[in-house]
Parts: C-alpha cells; sequence; structure tokens
C-alpha cells in the first residue's frame, strides 16, 4: 500500500495558523471584517446540481448582536431533498470514475481556494458562529487540513490491500466508493467539520448532499463553491440548506447509502436508528458515521503541576464558550490538592472577559443563539442550588447571546450538571480519593470522546492510558485543538462509534472493499 | 550534575525529577517517582539501577526518597541564594564585599489569577525596600556604584511582567499590559523613592510585545523622567533582536530620562521553547537554529549598545567567553571606559567567570534567583536550566575544549 507521504501530491503538513502575536498580522483582521460587512446580508441558495434556487425561509444572526443578519437561506424542500439525490446517483457515476489521483487534485485545489480567502473565512466564522478570531483561523486551517489530508488519504487508499499470493492465481482488494452520501454537519466548527467530512466522502470518490447547520449555511456555501470552483462536478456536491426536516429526510431516502453526521446524541441517536429501517428500493445497508457529544473529564493528580494544569483547565472549558465536544466539563481532583486547584481555576475564571468574539482581547465569546444561552443558565441555577458556585466571570454585555463563566463544586454524583452534555461555559470541579476513584467515573460515564490527566509519575499515566475508554486522552495538556494528522479525533461509547476524523483510516468509513480472485492458470499453464 | 551532562536521556529524568519533588507529599513519594523516570532510560547506569532495586524494598524507599531530596536541595543551594530576601542578604552582602553586584529574582508558581499577581508585586515590593534598606550598611565599592553617567543603586530587583499579570495573551498583549502596569507603577514609584533599581526581564515571544511596550510606556511618564534606574532585557537569539534594539534606542534617544535605561543583552533562555512552538505551529523559527549565528548576531548587538551610549546604560549577561572578551576589547577599541561596561552572569552557571571578571576589575552583577528551595529548583529548572542547550561554555569547558576553539570567531 502507498503511504500518506509517498504520494505525488508531497508529504502532508498541517496549515499553519495565523502568527497573531505579531502586529502585523493582528492588524489585517480588522480590514477583513469591515470588508465582510458591507457585504451582509449573504445569499444562501438551495444548490443541486447546476440549479440554484434562492430564497429567504432562513436567516442566521451574529449570536453577538442578533439584529445583524449575516446570510438569508433557502430552505430546500422534501423535493428538492429528493430530486437532489437523484442528481446525487448522476453524480456519483460519473465522478467516481474519475481517477483518485485527479479528484486529490481537485481537493488540493479546493485547499488553495480556501487559504486565498482565510482572512474572508475566519471573518465570516466571527460574525455567523461568533468564533473568536484565533478559533475561527483555526477552524479554516483545518478544513485545509482535512482537503489535504484525505487527497493524500484516498491516493494511498487506492492502490489497494495486500493479499496473500499463491501461484496460480491472483488476489487484489480494492476500495470502491459506497454511492451517495448525506452529511449533516454542526455550526461549532462550520468550515472544518462539513469540509472533513464532505472531502472524505469525495476523496474516495462519493458523490455529497451537505446539510449544514441551520445557524452557519454561508459558511457551509463557502465550502461547496471552494469545492466546486476547484473542479468538484456541480452533480457530485449540493448544497441543501434548512433545519431538522432536510436531513431526516435524507437519512430515509432509500438512495442515500453514507450518512455521515456530527452533532448532538439524541440527534445521532435518531439518525443510527432510522438509518436501520430498510425502505422499498432500497439496496444498501446504510452506513452511519456518528460524531456526537461528550461530557469530557480531566483528572488531576496529587502530583499535576498546577502552573500548566489550571490554564490548561480553564482554556480547555471556556475557549469559544465551551462551545466544543471536546470541551472540558468535569475536573476530578485528587483531594491532597483540590483546595489549591479549587482556588487556582475560581481565581482564573474570575479573570475571564466575555464579549465580542471580534476584540482580541476577550475569552469567551456569547453562546450561538437565545435557547443556547437559556440551557446554560438552567444549569447554573440547577447547580447553585445543588452544589457551590465558586466563581462567575462578571460583566456580561446585555445584548447578545453572552453566558457568564461559571466554575461549580460540590455537586451531588447525580446531578444532571455532572451528567448532561451542557454545551457551554460551565465547569464543575469534584473531589476525588484519587486517580483510582476518578478512573472508575470515567469508567462508568456513557460518554467517551475526550479526556484529559494531570499527572508525572509515569506509572499513572500508562495506569490511565490502559483504563480510560476515551477516543482522545490528552496527558498534561488541553484536551481540545486535535489537529488532523496528529491527533485523530472521535468517540466511543454513546460519544461515536469509533471513527476517527483526521486519522488514517477515516476513509475506510467511506469505501467498500472488493476483493478479486482471478484463476491465471489455463490448462496447466500460468499466464 | 556530571552525569546529566554526558547522558541527555537521564538528563531528561533528572530534570523531570527536580521539577516534581515540590509536588510530592512524602519521601515514600519522591523516591517513587525517581525510580517511574529511572525506568523510562533505555539502558540504566548501576549507581541507578542499585537506586532503583533499593526502592523496591518498601523500607528504604523512604531513605532513598530523603537522599534524593536532599540531592535536589544541595543542588538548589549552588543556584538559589536564599529562600527570602532577608535570607538572601548574606550572600548577596558577601557577594558585594568580593566586589559583586547583583539582582534578585523572586521564583514562583505560575500567575494564574489577580490575587497571584497582587501577591508576587507585594513580594517585589517587599525585596525592594528589604535591599534598600540592608545595603546601606555595606561597604561603599566605587565601580559597583557609579559609571559615567551617574550613581547605581546597590539594590537591584529583576521583575518579570507573566508574574504580575494573569492575562498575558500572545494575541491581545494590550490586556496584559494594562493589568500589569498597574502593579508595575507601584514598583516603579517604590524604587524611585527609595532608589533601587528595577530591572523587567524578559520571557518567550508570546509575551514580548507585551512587555516592550509596557516599560517604555510607562517609563515615558512624566513622573519616571528623573527616576527610578530601571532596565530591559534584549535577547540575541531572536532573529529580529536588531529591529527591537532600533525601537529600543530610538526610545531611548528621545526619552530625556535622568537616568539612562539599562539593557541587558543576553542570548535568551527559551531557546527550546520557542523552536518547539514554531514546529508545532509550522512559523518560521524566531531564533538562530545555529549557535554561531547567533554569536555572530550577540557581537553585534553588543557593538552597537556599546555605541549608543550614553542614551543606554549597557550590560553584557553572557557566559561565552568569546561574547564577554568581544565586549570588552570592543569597548576599550572604542575608547570606552571599562566602568561604562556592566558584565552579568548567573548564580550558580558563571561562579567562575563573575570571580575572574571582578578580580581583573571589571563591574560584574550577578543575577541571584531567591525562593524556596525545593520549589524553587523547580521553577528554574523549567525555566532556566532545562533550555541550557549542550553547547554551552560550561559543558564544553568541562569536556577539554582548547582555549583558542572556545574563543574562535563565530
Amino acid at each position: 500500500m502507498t503511504r500518506l507521504d509517498e504520494t505525488v501530491l508531497g508529504p502532508f503538513a498541517n496549515e499553519p495558523v495565523l502568527e497573531l502575536r505579531r502586529s502585523p498580522v493582528r492588524a489585517g483582521l480588522d480590514e477583513a471584517l469591515t470588508a465582510l460587512d458591507s457585504r451582509l446580508p449573504l445569499n444562501v441558495p438551495v444548490l443541486v446540481g447546476e440549479s440554484e434556487r434562492h430564497g429567504e425561509e432562513l436567516a442566521s444572526f451574529d449570536p453577538g448582536s442578533p439584529d445583524r443578519v449575516v446570510a438569508q437561506a433557502a430552505v430546500a424542500s422534501a423535493s428538492e431533498a429528493s430530486e437532489a439525490v437523484a442528481v446525487a446517483e448522476r453524480g456519483f457515476r460519473e465522478w467516481r470514475e474519475v481517477p483518485a489521483l485527479e479528484r486529490a487534485r481537485v481537493l488540493v485545489g479546493a485547499a488553495a481556494w480556501l487559504r486565498e480567502r482565510r482572512l474572508e473565512l475566519a471573518a465570516l466564522e466571527v460574525r455567523e458562529c461568533a468564533k473568536p478570531w484565533i478559533e475561527a483561523d483555526a477552524d479554516v486551517c483545518e478544513a485545509i487540513d482535512f482537503l489535504e489530508y484525505y487527497a493524500r488519504a484516498a491516493v494511498a487508499l487506492d492502490s489497494g490491500a495486500e493479499l496473500v499470493q499463491v501461484p496460480g492465481e491472483r488476489n487484489d482488494m480494492r476500495y470502491a466508493p459506497r454511492g451517495v452520501t448525506a452529511v449533516i454537519s454542526p455550526w461549532n466548527f462550520p468550515l472544518a467539520i462539513p469540509c472533513g467530512m464532505t472531502s472524505a466522502a469525495l476523496a474516495t470518490g462519493n458523490s455529497v448532499l451537505l446539510k449544514p447547520a441551520e445557524q452557519s449555511p454561508a459558511c457551509a456555501l463557502m465550502l461547496v463553491r471552494a469545492l466546486r470552483a476547484a473542479g468538484v462536478p456541480p452533480t457530485a456536491i449540493s448544497l441543501l440548506p434548512g433545519e431538522g426536516e432536510v436531513g431526516a429526510a435524507l437519512v430515509k431516502h432509500p438512495g442515500v447509502q453514507t450518512i455521515a453526521f456530527t452533532g448532538s446524541q439524541p440527534v445521532g441517536l435518531e439518525i443510527v436508528r432510522a438509518a436501520a429501517e430498510v425502505s422499498p428500493g432500497q439496496l444498501h445497508i446504510k452506513r452511519v458515521i456518528a460524531e456526537l457529544g461528550g461530557k469530557n473529564c480531566v483528572i488531576v493528580d496529587a502530583d499535576a503541576d498546577l502552573d500548566e494544569a489550571v490554564p490548561a483547565i480553564v482554556s480547555s472549558a471556556f475557549a469559544y464558550a465551551g462551545q466544543k465536544c471536546s470541551a472540558a466539563a468535569r475536573v476530578l481532583v485528587h483531594e491532597a490538592i483540590a483546595d489549591r486547584l479549587i482556588e487556582r481555576v475560581a481565581g482564573a475564571a474570575r479573570t475571564l472577559v466575555v464579549g465580542q468574539a471580534e476584540q482580541l482581547s476577550i475569552d469567551v465569546p456569547p453562546v450561538i443563539e437565545p435557547s443556547a444561552q437559556e440551557r446554560v443558565e438552567r444549569y447554573a441555577a440547577l447547580a447553585a442550588r445543588e452544589g457551590r458556585i465558586v466563581a462567575r466571570a462578571g460583566g456580561v454585555p446585555e445584548s447578545g447571546c453572552f453566558v457568564s463563566p461559571t466554575v461549580a463544586t460540590d455537586l451531588p454524583p447525580d446531578s444532571k450538571v455532572l451528567n448532561e452534555e451542557i454545551f457551554g461555559p460551565l465547569l464543575a470541579l469534584e473531589r476525588v480519593a484519587g486517580v483510582e476513584a476518578a478512573l472508575e467515573i470515567v469508567e462508568g460515564l456513557p460518554f467517551a470522546l475526550t479526556g484529559g490527566l494531570f499527572a508525572r509519575d509515569p506509572a499513572t499515566v500508562r495506569e490511565v492510558r490502559r483504563r480510560t475508554p476515551v477516543g482522545n486522552l490528552y496527558v498534561n495538556r488541553g484536551i481540545t485543538g486535535a489537529k488532523v494528522g496528529r491527533q485523530p479525533f472521535g468517540g466511543n461509547r454513546l460519544s461515536g462509534n469509533g471513527t476517527k476524523a483526521g486519522g488514517p483510516d477515516y476513509l475506510h468509513s467511506f469505501v467498500e472493499p472488493r476483493a478479486v480472485s482471478e484463476n491465471t492458470m489455463r490448462h496447466g499453464l500460468v499466464v | 550534575m556530571e552525569l546529566a551532562s554526558r547522558d541527555r536521556e537521564l538528563r531528561a529524568a533528572l530534570f523531570r525529577f527536580v521539577d516534581v519533588v515540590p509536588a510530592c507529599r512524602s519521601l515514600e513519594d519522591v523516591a517513587r517517582h525517581l525510580r517511574g523516570f529511572l525506568e523510562e532510560l533505555p539502558e540504566t547506569p548501576p549507581p541507578i539501577a542499585a537506586a532503583m532495586r533499593i526502592a523496591d524494598v518498601r523500607a528504604a524507599r523512604s531513605a532513598l526518597g530523603a537522599a534524593a531530596a536532599a540531592g535536589v536541595k544541595h543542588m538548589a543551594h549552588r543556584f538559589i541564594v536564599g529562600e527570602s530576601p532577608e535570607a538572601a542578604v548574606r550572600v548577596l552582602r558577601s557577594l558585594w564585599e568580593h566586589g559583586v553586584a547583583s539582582s534578585v529574582d523572586l521564583l514562583g508558581e505560575a500567575t494564574v489569577t489577580e490575587e497571584e499577581a497582587d501577591d508576587y508585586a507585594r513580594r517585589c515590593a517587599h525585596a525592594l525596600e528589604q535591599l534598600a534598606e540592608r545595603a546601606r550598611s555595606w561597604p561603599p565599592r566605587p565601580r559597583l556604584e557609579r559609571d559615567s553617567a551617574g550613581p547605581l543603586p546597590r539594590a537591584n530587583v529583576s521583575v518579570k511582567v507573566s508574574a504580575l499579570t494573569p492575562l498575558l495573551r500572545p494575541d491581545a498583549p494590550e490586556r496584559g499590559r494594562r493589568d500589569a502596569a498597574k502593579r508595575l507603577v507601584g514598583l516603579l514609584r517604590l524604587a524611585k523613592q527609595i532608589g533601587a533599581h528595577v530591572h523587567v526581564d524578559m520571557e518567550s515571544l508570546d509575551s514580548r510585545e507585551a512587555v516592550l511596550e509596557l516599560v517604555l510606556e510607562l517609563l515615558s511618564e512624566p513622573e519616571f523622567a528623573d527616576g527610578p534606574s530601571a532596565g530591559i532585557v534584549l535577547q540575541a537569539y531572536l532573529r529580529d533582536s536588531p529591529e527591537q534594539l532600533d525601537t529600543v534606542l530610538g526610545w531611548a534617544r528621545s526619552s530625556g530620562r535622568s537616568s539612562p535605561l539599562t539593557v541587558r543583552l543576553v542570548k535568551g533562555a527559551y531557546w527550546d521553547h520557542e523552536l518547539v512552538q514554531a514546529r508545532q505551529e509550522g512559523w518560521p523559527a524566531p531564533v538562530f537554529e545555529v549557535k554561531a549565528d547567533c554569536d555572530r548576531n550577540f557581537e553585534t548587538l553588543t557593538c552597537r549598545l556599546l555605541d549608543a551610549r550614553p542614551a543606554v546604560r549597557v550590560a553584557i549577561a553572557s557566559h561565552n567567553l568569546r561574547s564577554v572578551a568581544n565586549a570588552i576589547a570592543y569597548n576599550r577599541l572604542t575608547g570606552g571606559e571599562d566602568g561604562d561596561l556592566e558584565l552579568q552572569v548567573l548564580r550558580g552557571l558563571g561562579d567562575d567567570l563573575q570571580d575572574a571578571l571582578a578580580a581583573e576589575g571589571f563591574r560584574v552583577r550577578t543575577y541571584c534567583p531567591v525562593g524556596d528551595l525545593v520549589a524553587g529548583m523547580a521553577y528554574l529548572v523549567r525555566r532556566l536550566l532545562e533550555n541550557t542547550s549542550n553547547e554551552s561554555f560550561l559543558h564544553e569547558q568541562a569536556s577539554g575544549t582548547s582555549l583558542a576553539q572556545l574563543l574562535a570567531a563565530p
């Protein structure tokens, strides 16, 4: 099998994030935002093959100032969804015939298109999703990384698997695309996540119907434009903006073979259930790639370096207002250092500045929408009733979906605050007798996405590695910010079905293996 | 330490050990960690294998832990002059009597809360007051107390901006700068009032913009036009240090302060950190990757600084014999007084050089960490020792490099 770095595309390297510590680099940001603002609201059509239908049935807003409409989008109807599947079937037959290397070159071209518009795209994320610059830039880079990484991985995969060979027969196994892929993506990584799922499907020769989150249609449009501009046939990538109904229609459709979903656990489990139903005319068992939520725990042992642990915990919990599936939700701290850790985490949380995503000087932007704000406040009130609030950062702007970062402790083990995904800036700290007690908690959770460990005894690190079920364990560092190729990302248990985005085997979910054994004997002669 | 410089992996294990000792809860815990780090070595030299065997025996673990902890403490005595400014004064006075000035650096935890920042500022103020008061009874040492630009304070404290604020953000330097300013201004006022020197250290590149702008901005305030004596640091390992020097000299020439800004030229202590961070992020390396390039830049900056007097005072902080010799020679060649050049060394790392230079009549200032011996040693490991590259002068000297090679042009 060809190795990833041996293809003609050259070795993969992560796209460098902006070096924002240098003032000339920072100077370009305001300009990009002003340029974008003058074009708002953007118009997001339903794009099915060559057809383009505009509409204003859906709007996306700036979470930091809800009066600002970022995009007006058309909503794909049931008949448009159905039509899109038919178009995608045509697109699939066309696109799968394109040689893998050619497809890879197209994806690398899409990466270049994104790279040329980095600041514009980051500005759009700042506005549409209230992503702070540093996070928005990282998201654009991750999108570029997915394109570059899967392009190479697909070329490597195309050479097939090595099989045992004996005289008189020729055995090979190749990977064929599965078919029409529905990609249903979230708003919190509005370019990278849809790009990752879409580019994995396209790189391996599938066609894609992209249904982006209703909160971030404009970011998704930019992705589709990048892919089409680079040469993906319009029939192989359609854009179907809308809310849950569009996604549900795609999941049920007999012509959809693969569903790649990243989002909440209830929706993900519903997709798994619905995809298991076989409709008349359906020829495939649908495959679901589900990347769901987490309730991520950071274990802090008594020998932890708190100078490193405290900032890492605070940024893992509160960066992007905790709206990452990888974010830290619970800290399980050894009782010997619990008082000191709680004091320092609380003190550090009180320094957090809540404000508009466009300001580099803030730590915590608004949450995505009013219902998210209400949800987090509800959990914060519950935490105050059932436990003790040790920090609430003060001073949040009045309008906009802002929530004060909150640190709670002394919660009962069955508290919803400890057991449900909150997806906001609320962190719970718990004292435990030691690492063993912490591991028992982690092993008992239905979630297994990310986890953290701060400990310096190598034996402790080995033990936690061995026993923790999470998909991504981070040792002596923050638990967010997985990089393509370096930290293949994805959870286990009810957090996901074990696929690893940005990892060496992710593409296997988008292909079906076909083994061929050919008799090469002709009347006693090996030909 | 001699074992350590022979074997990079063993050295790393020992650094990790020294780093974790303050967090250990018992001597047994100390022994367990020591064993854990040594186990990860590819091969274990006989004395270490013996220590590991001892760690297997429960009764002996406490003894091994005690011995190892004592070892750390012993090592700490070489680098840390005292647990408090009061305790340090005995050593500082002795240095002074032997013709060596000092700058005190207060070791401590990282600052992550406002309370910790306030506490560090209080400790700095306390150190300034204690040093200024106690130094009054020290015998006169004209070479250490005056240069041609005027008097030099006896009390000298080095402060870290990252400890004065929890809000340093590389992408938003103004935020940390504003917060640190609240506390630094108090220290500058105190230093002016009691006649002490405040030197603001430079740390990693992530905070450079905040640190430099903070100092130049505060010293531009009218209330500081006639004091205190203050200084900043220029790191020669940074590729853009020549442009930084342009900024500093531009400011110094137009500031009109009565006491010139002291610029301490160092190689820089965060080389590994800068390079690793740049590799991880895919950024161009901000530091010279070849030692000779860095040494050459150090010499160029030395000459530029010496030429810029009297707008600045110049302190050359290096253990590299050639760098120090270059500063002395260039100063003399251009008609400068020896007394208008300060040479700085690190306590514990540059002691021999310190004595030799002082004996030759130069003004030497030794950078003296002060703090808890065990915890302080851990901070020191993280900040200084871990970044001491194998190319260090000490190592080369110990392994028998000839003087001619050490003095070769970079």
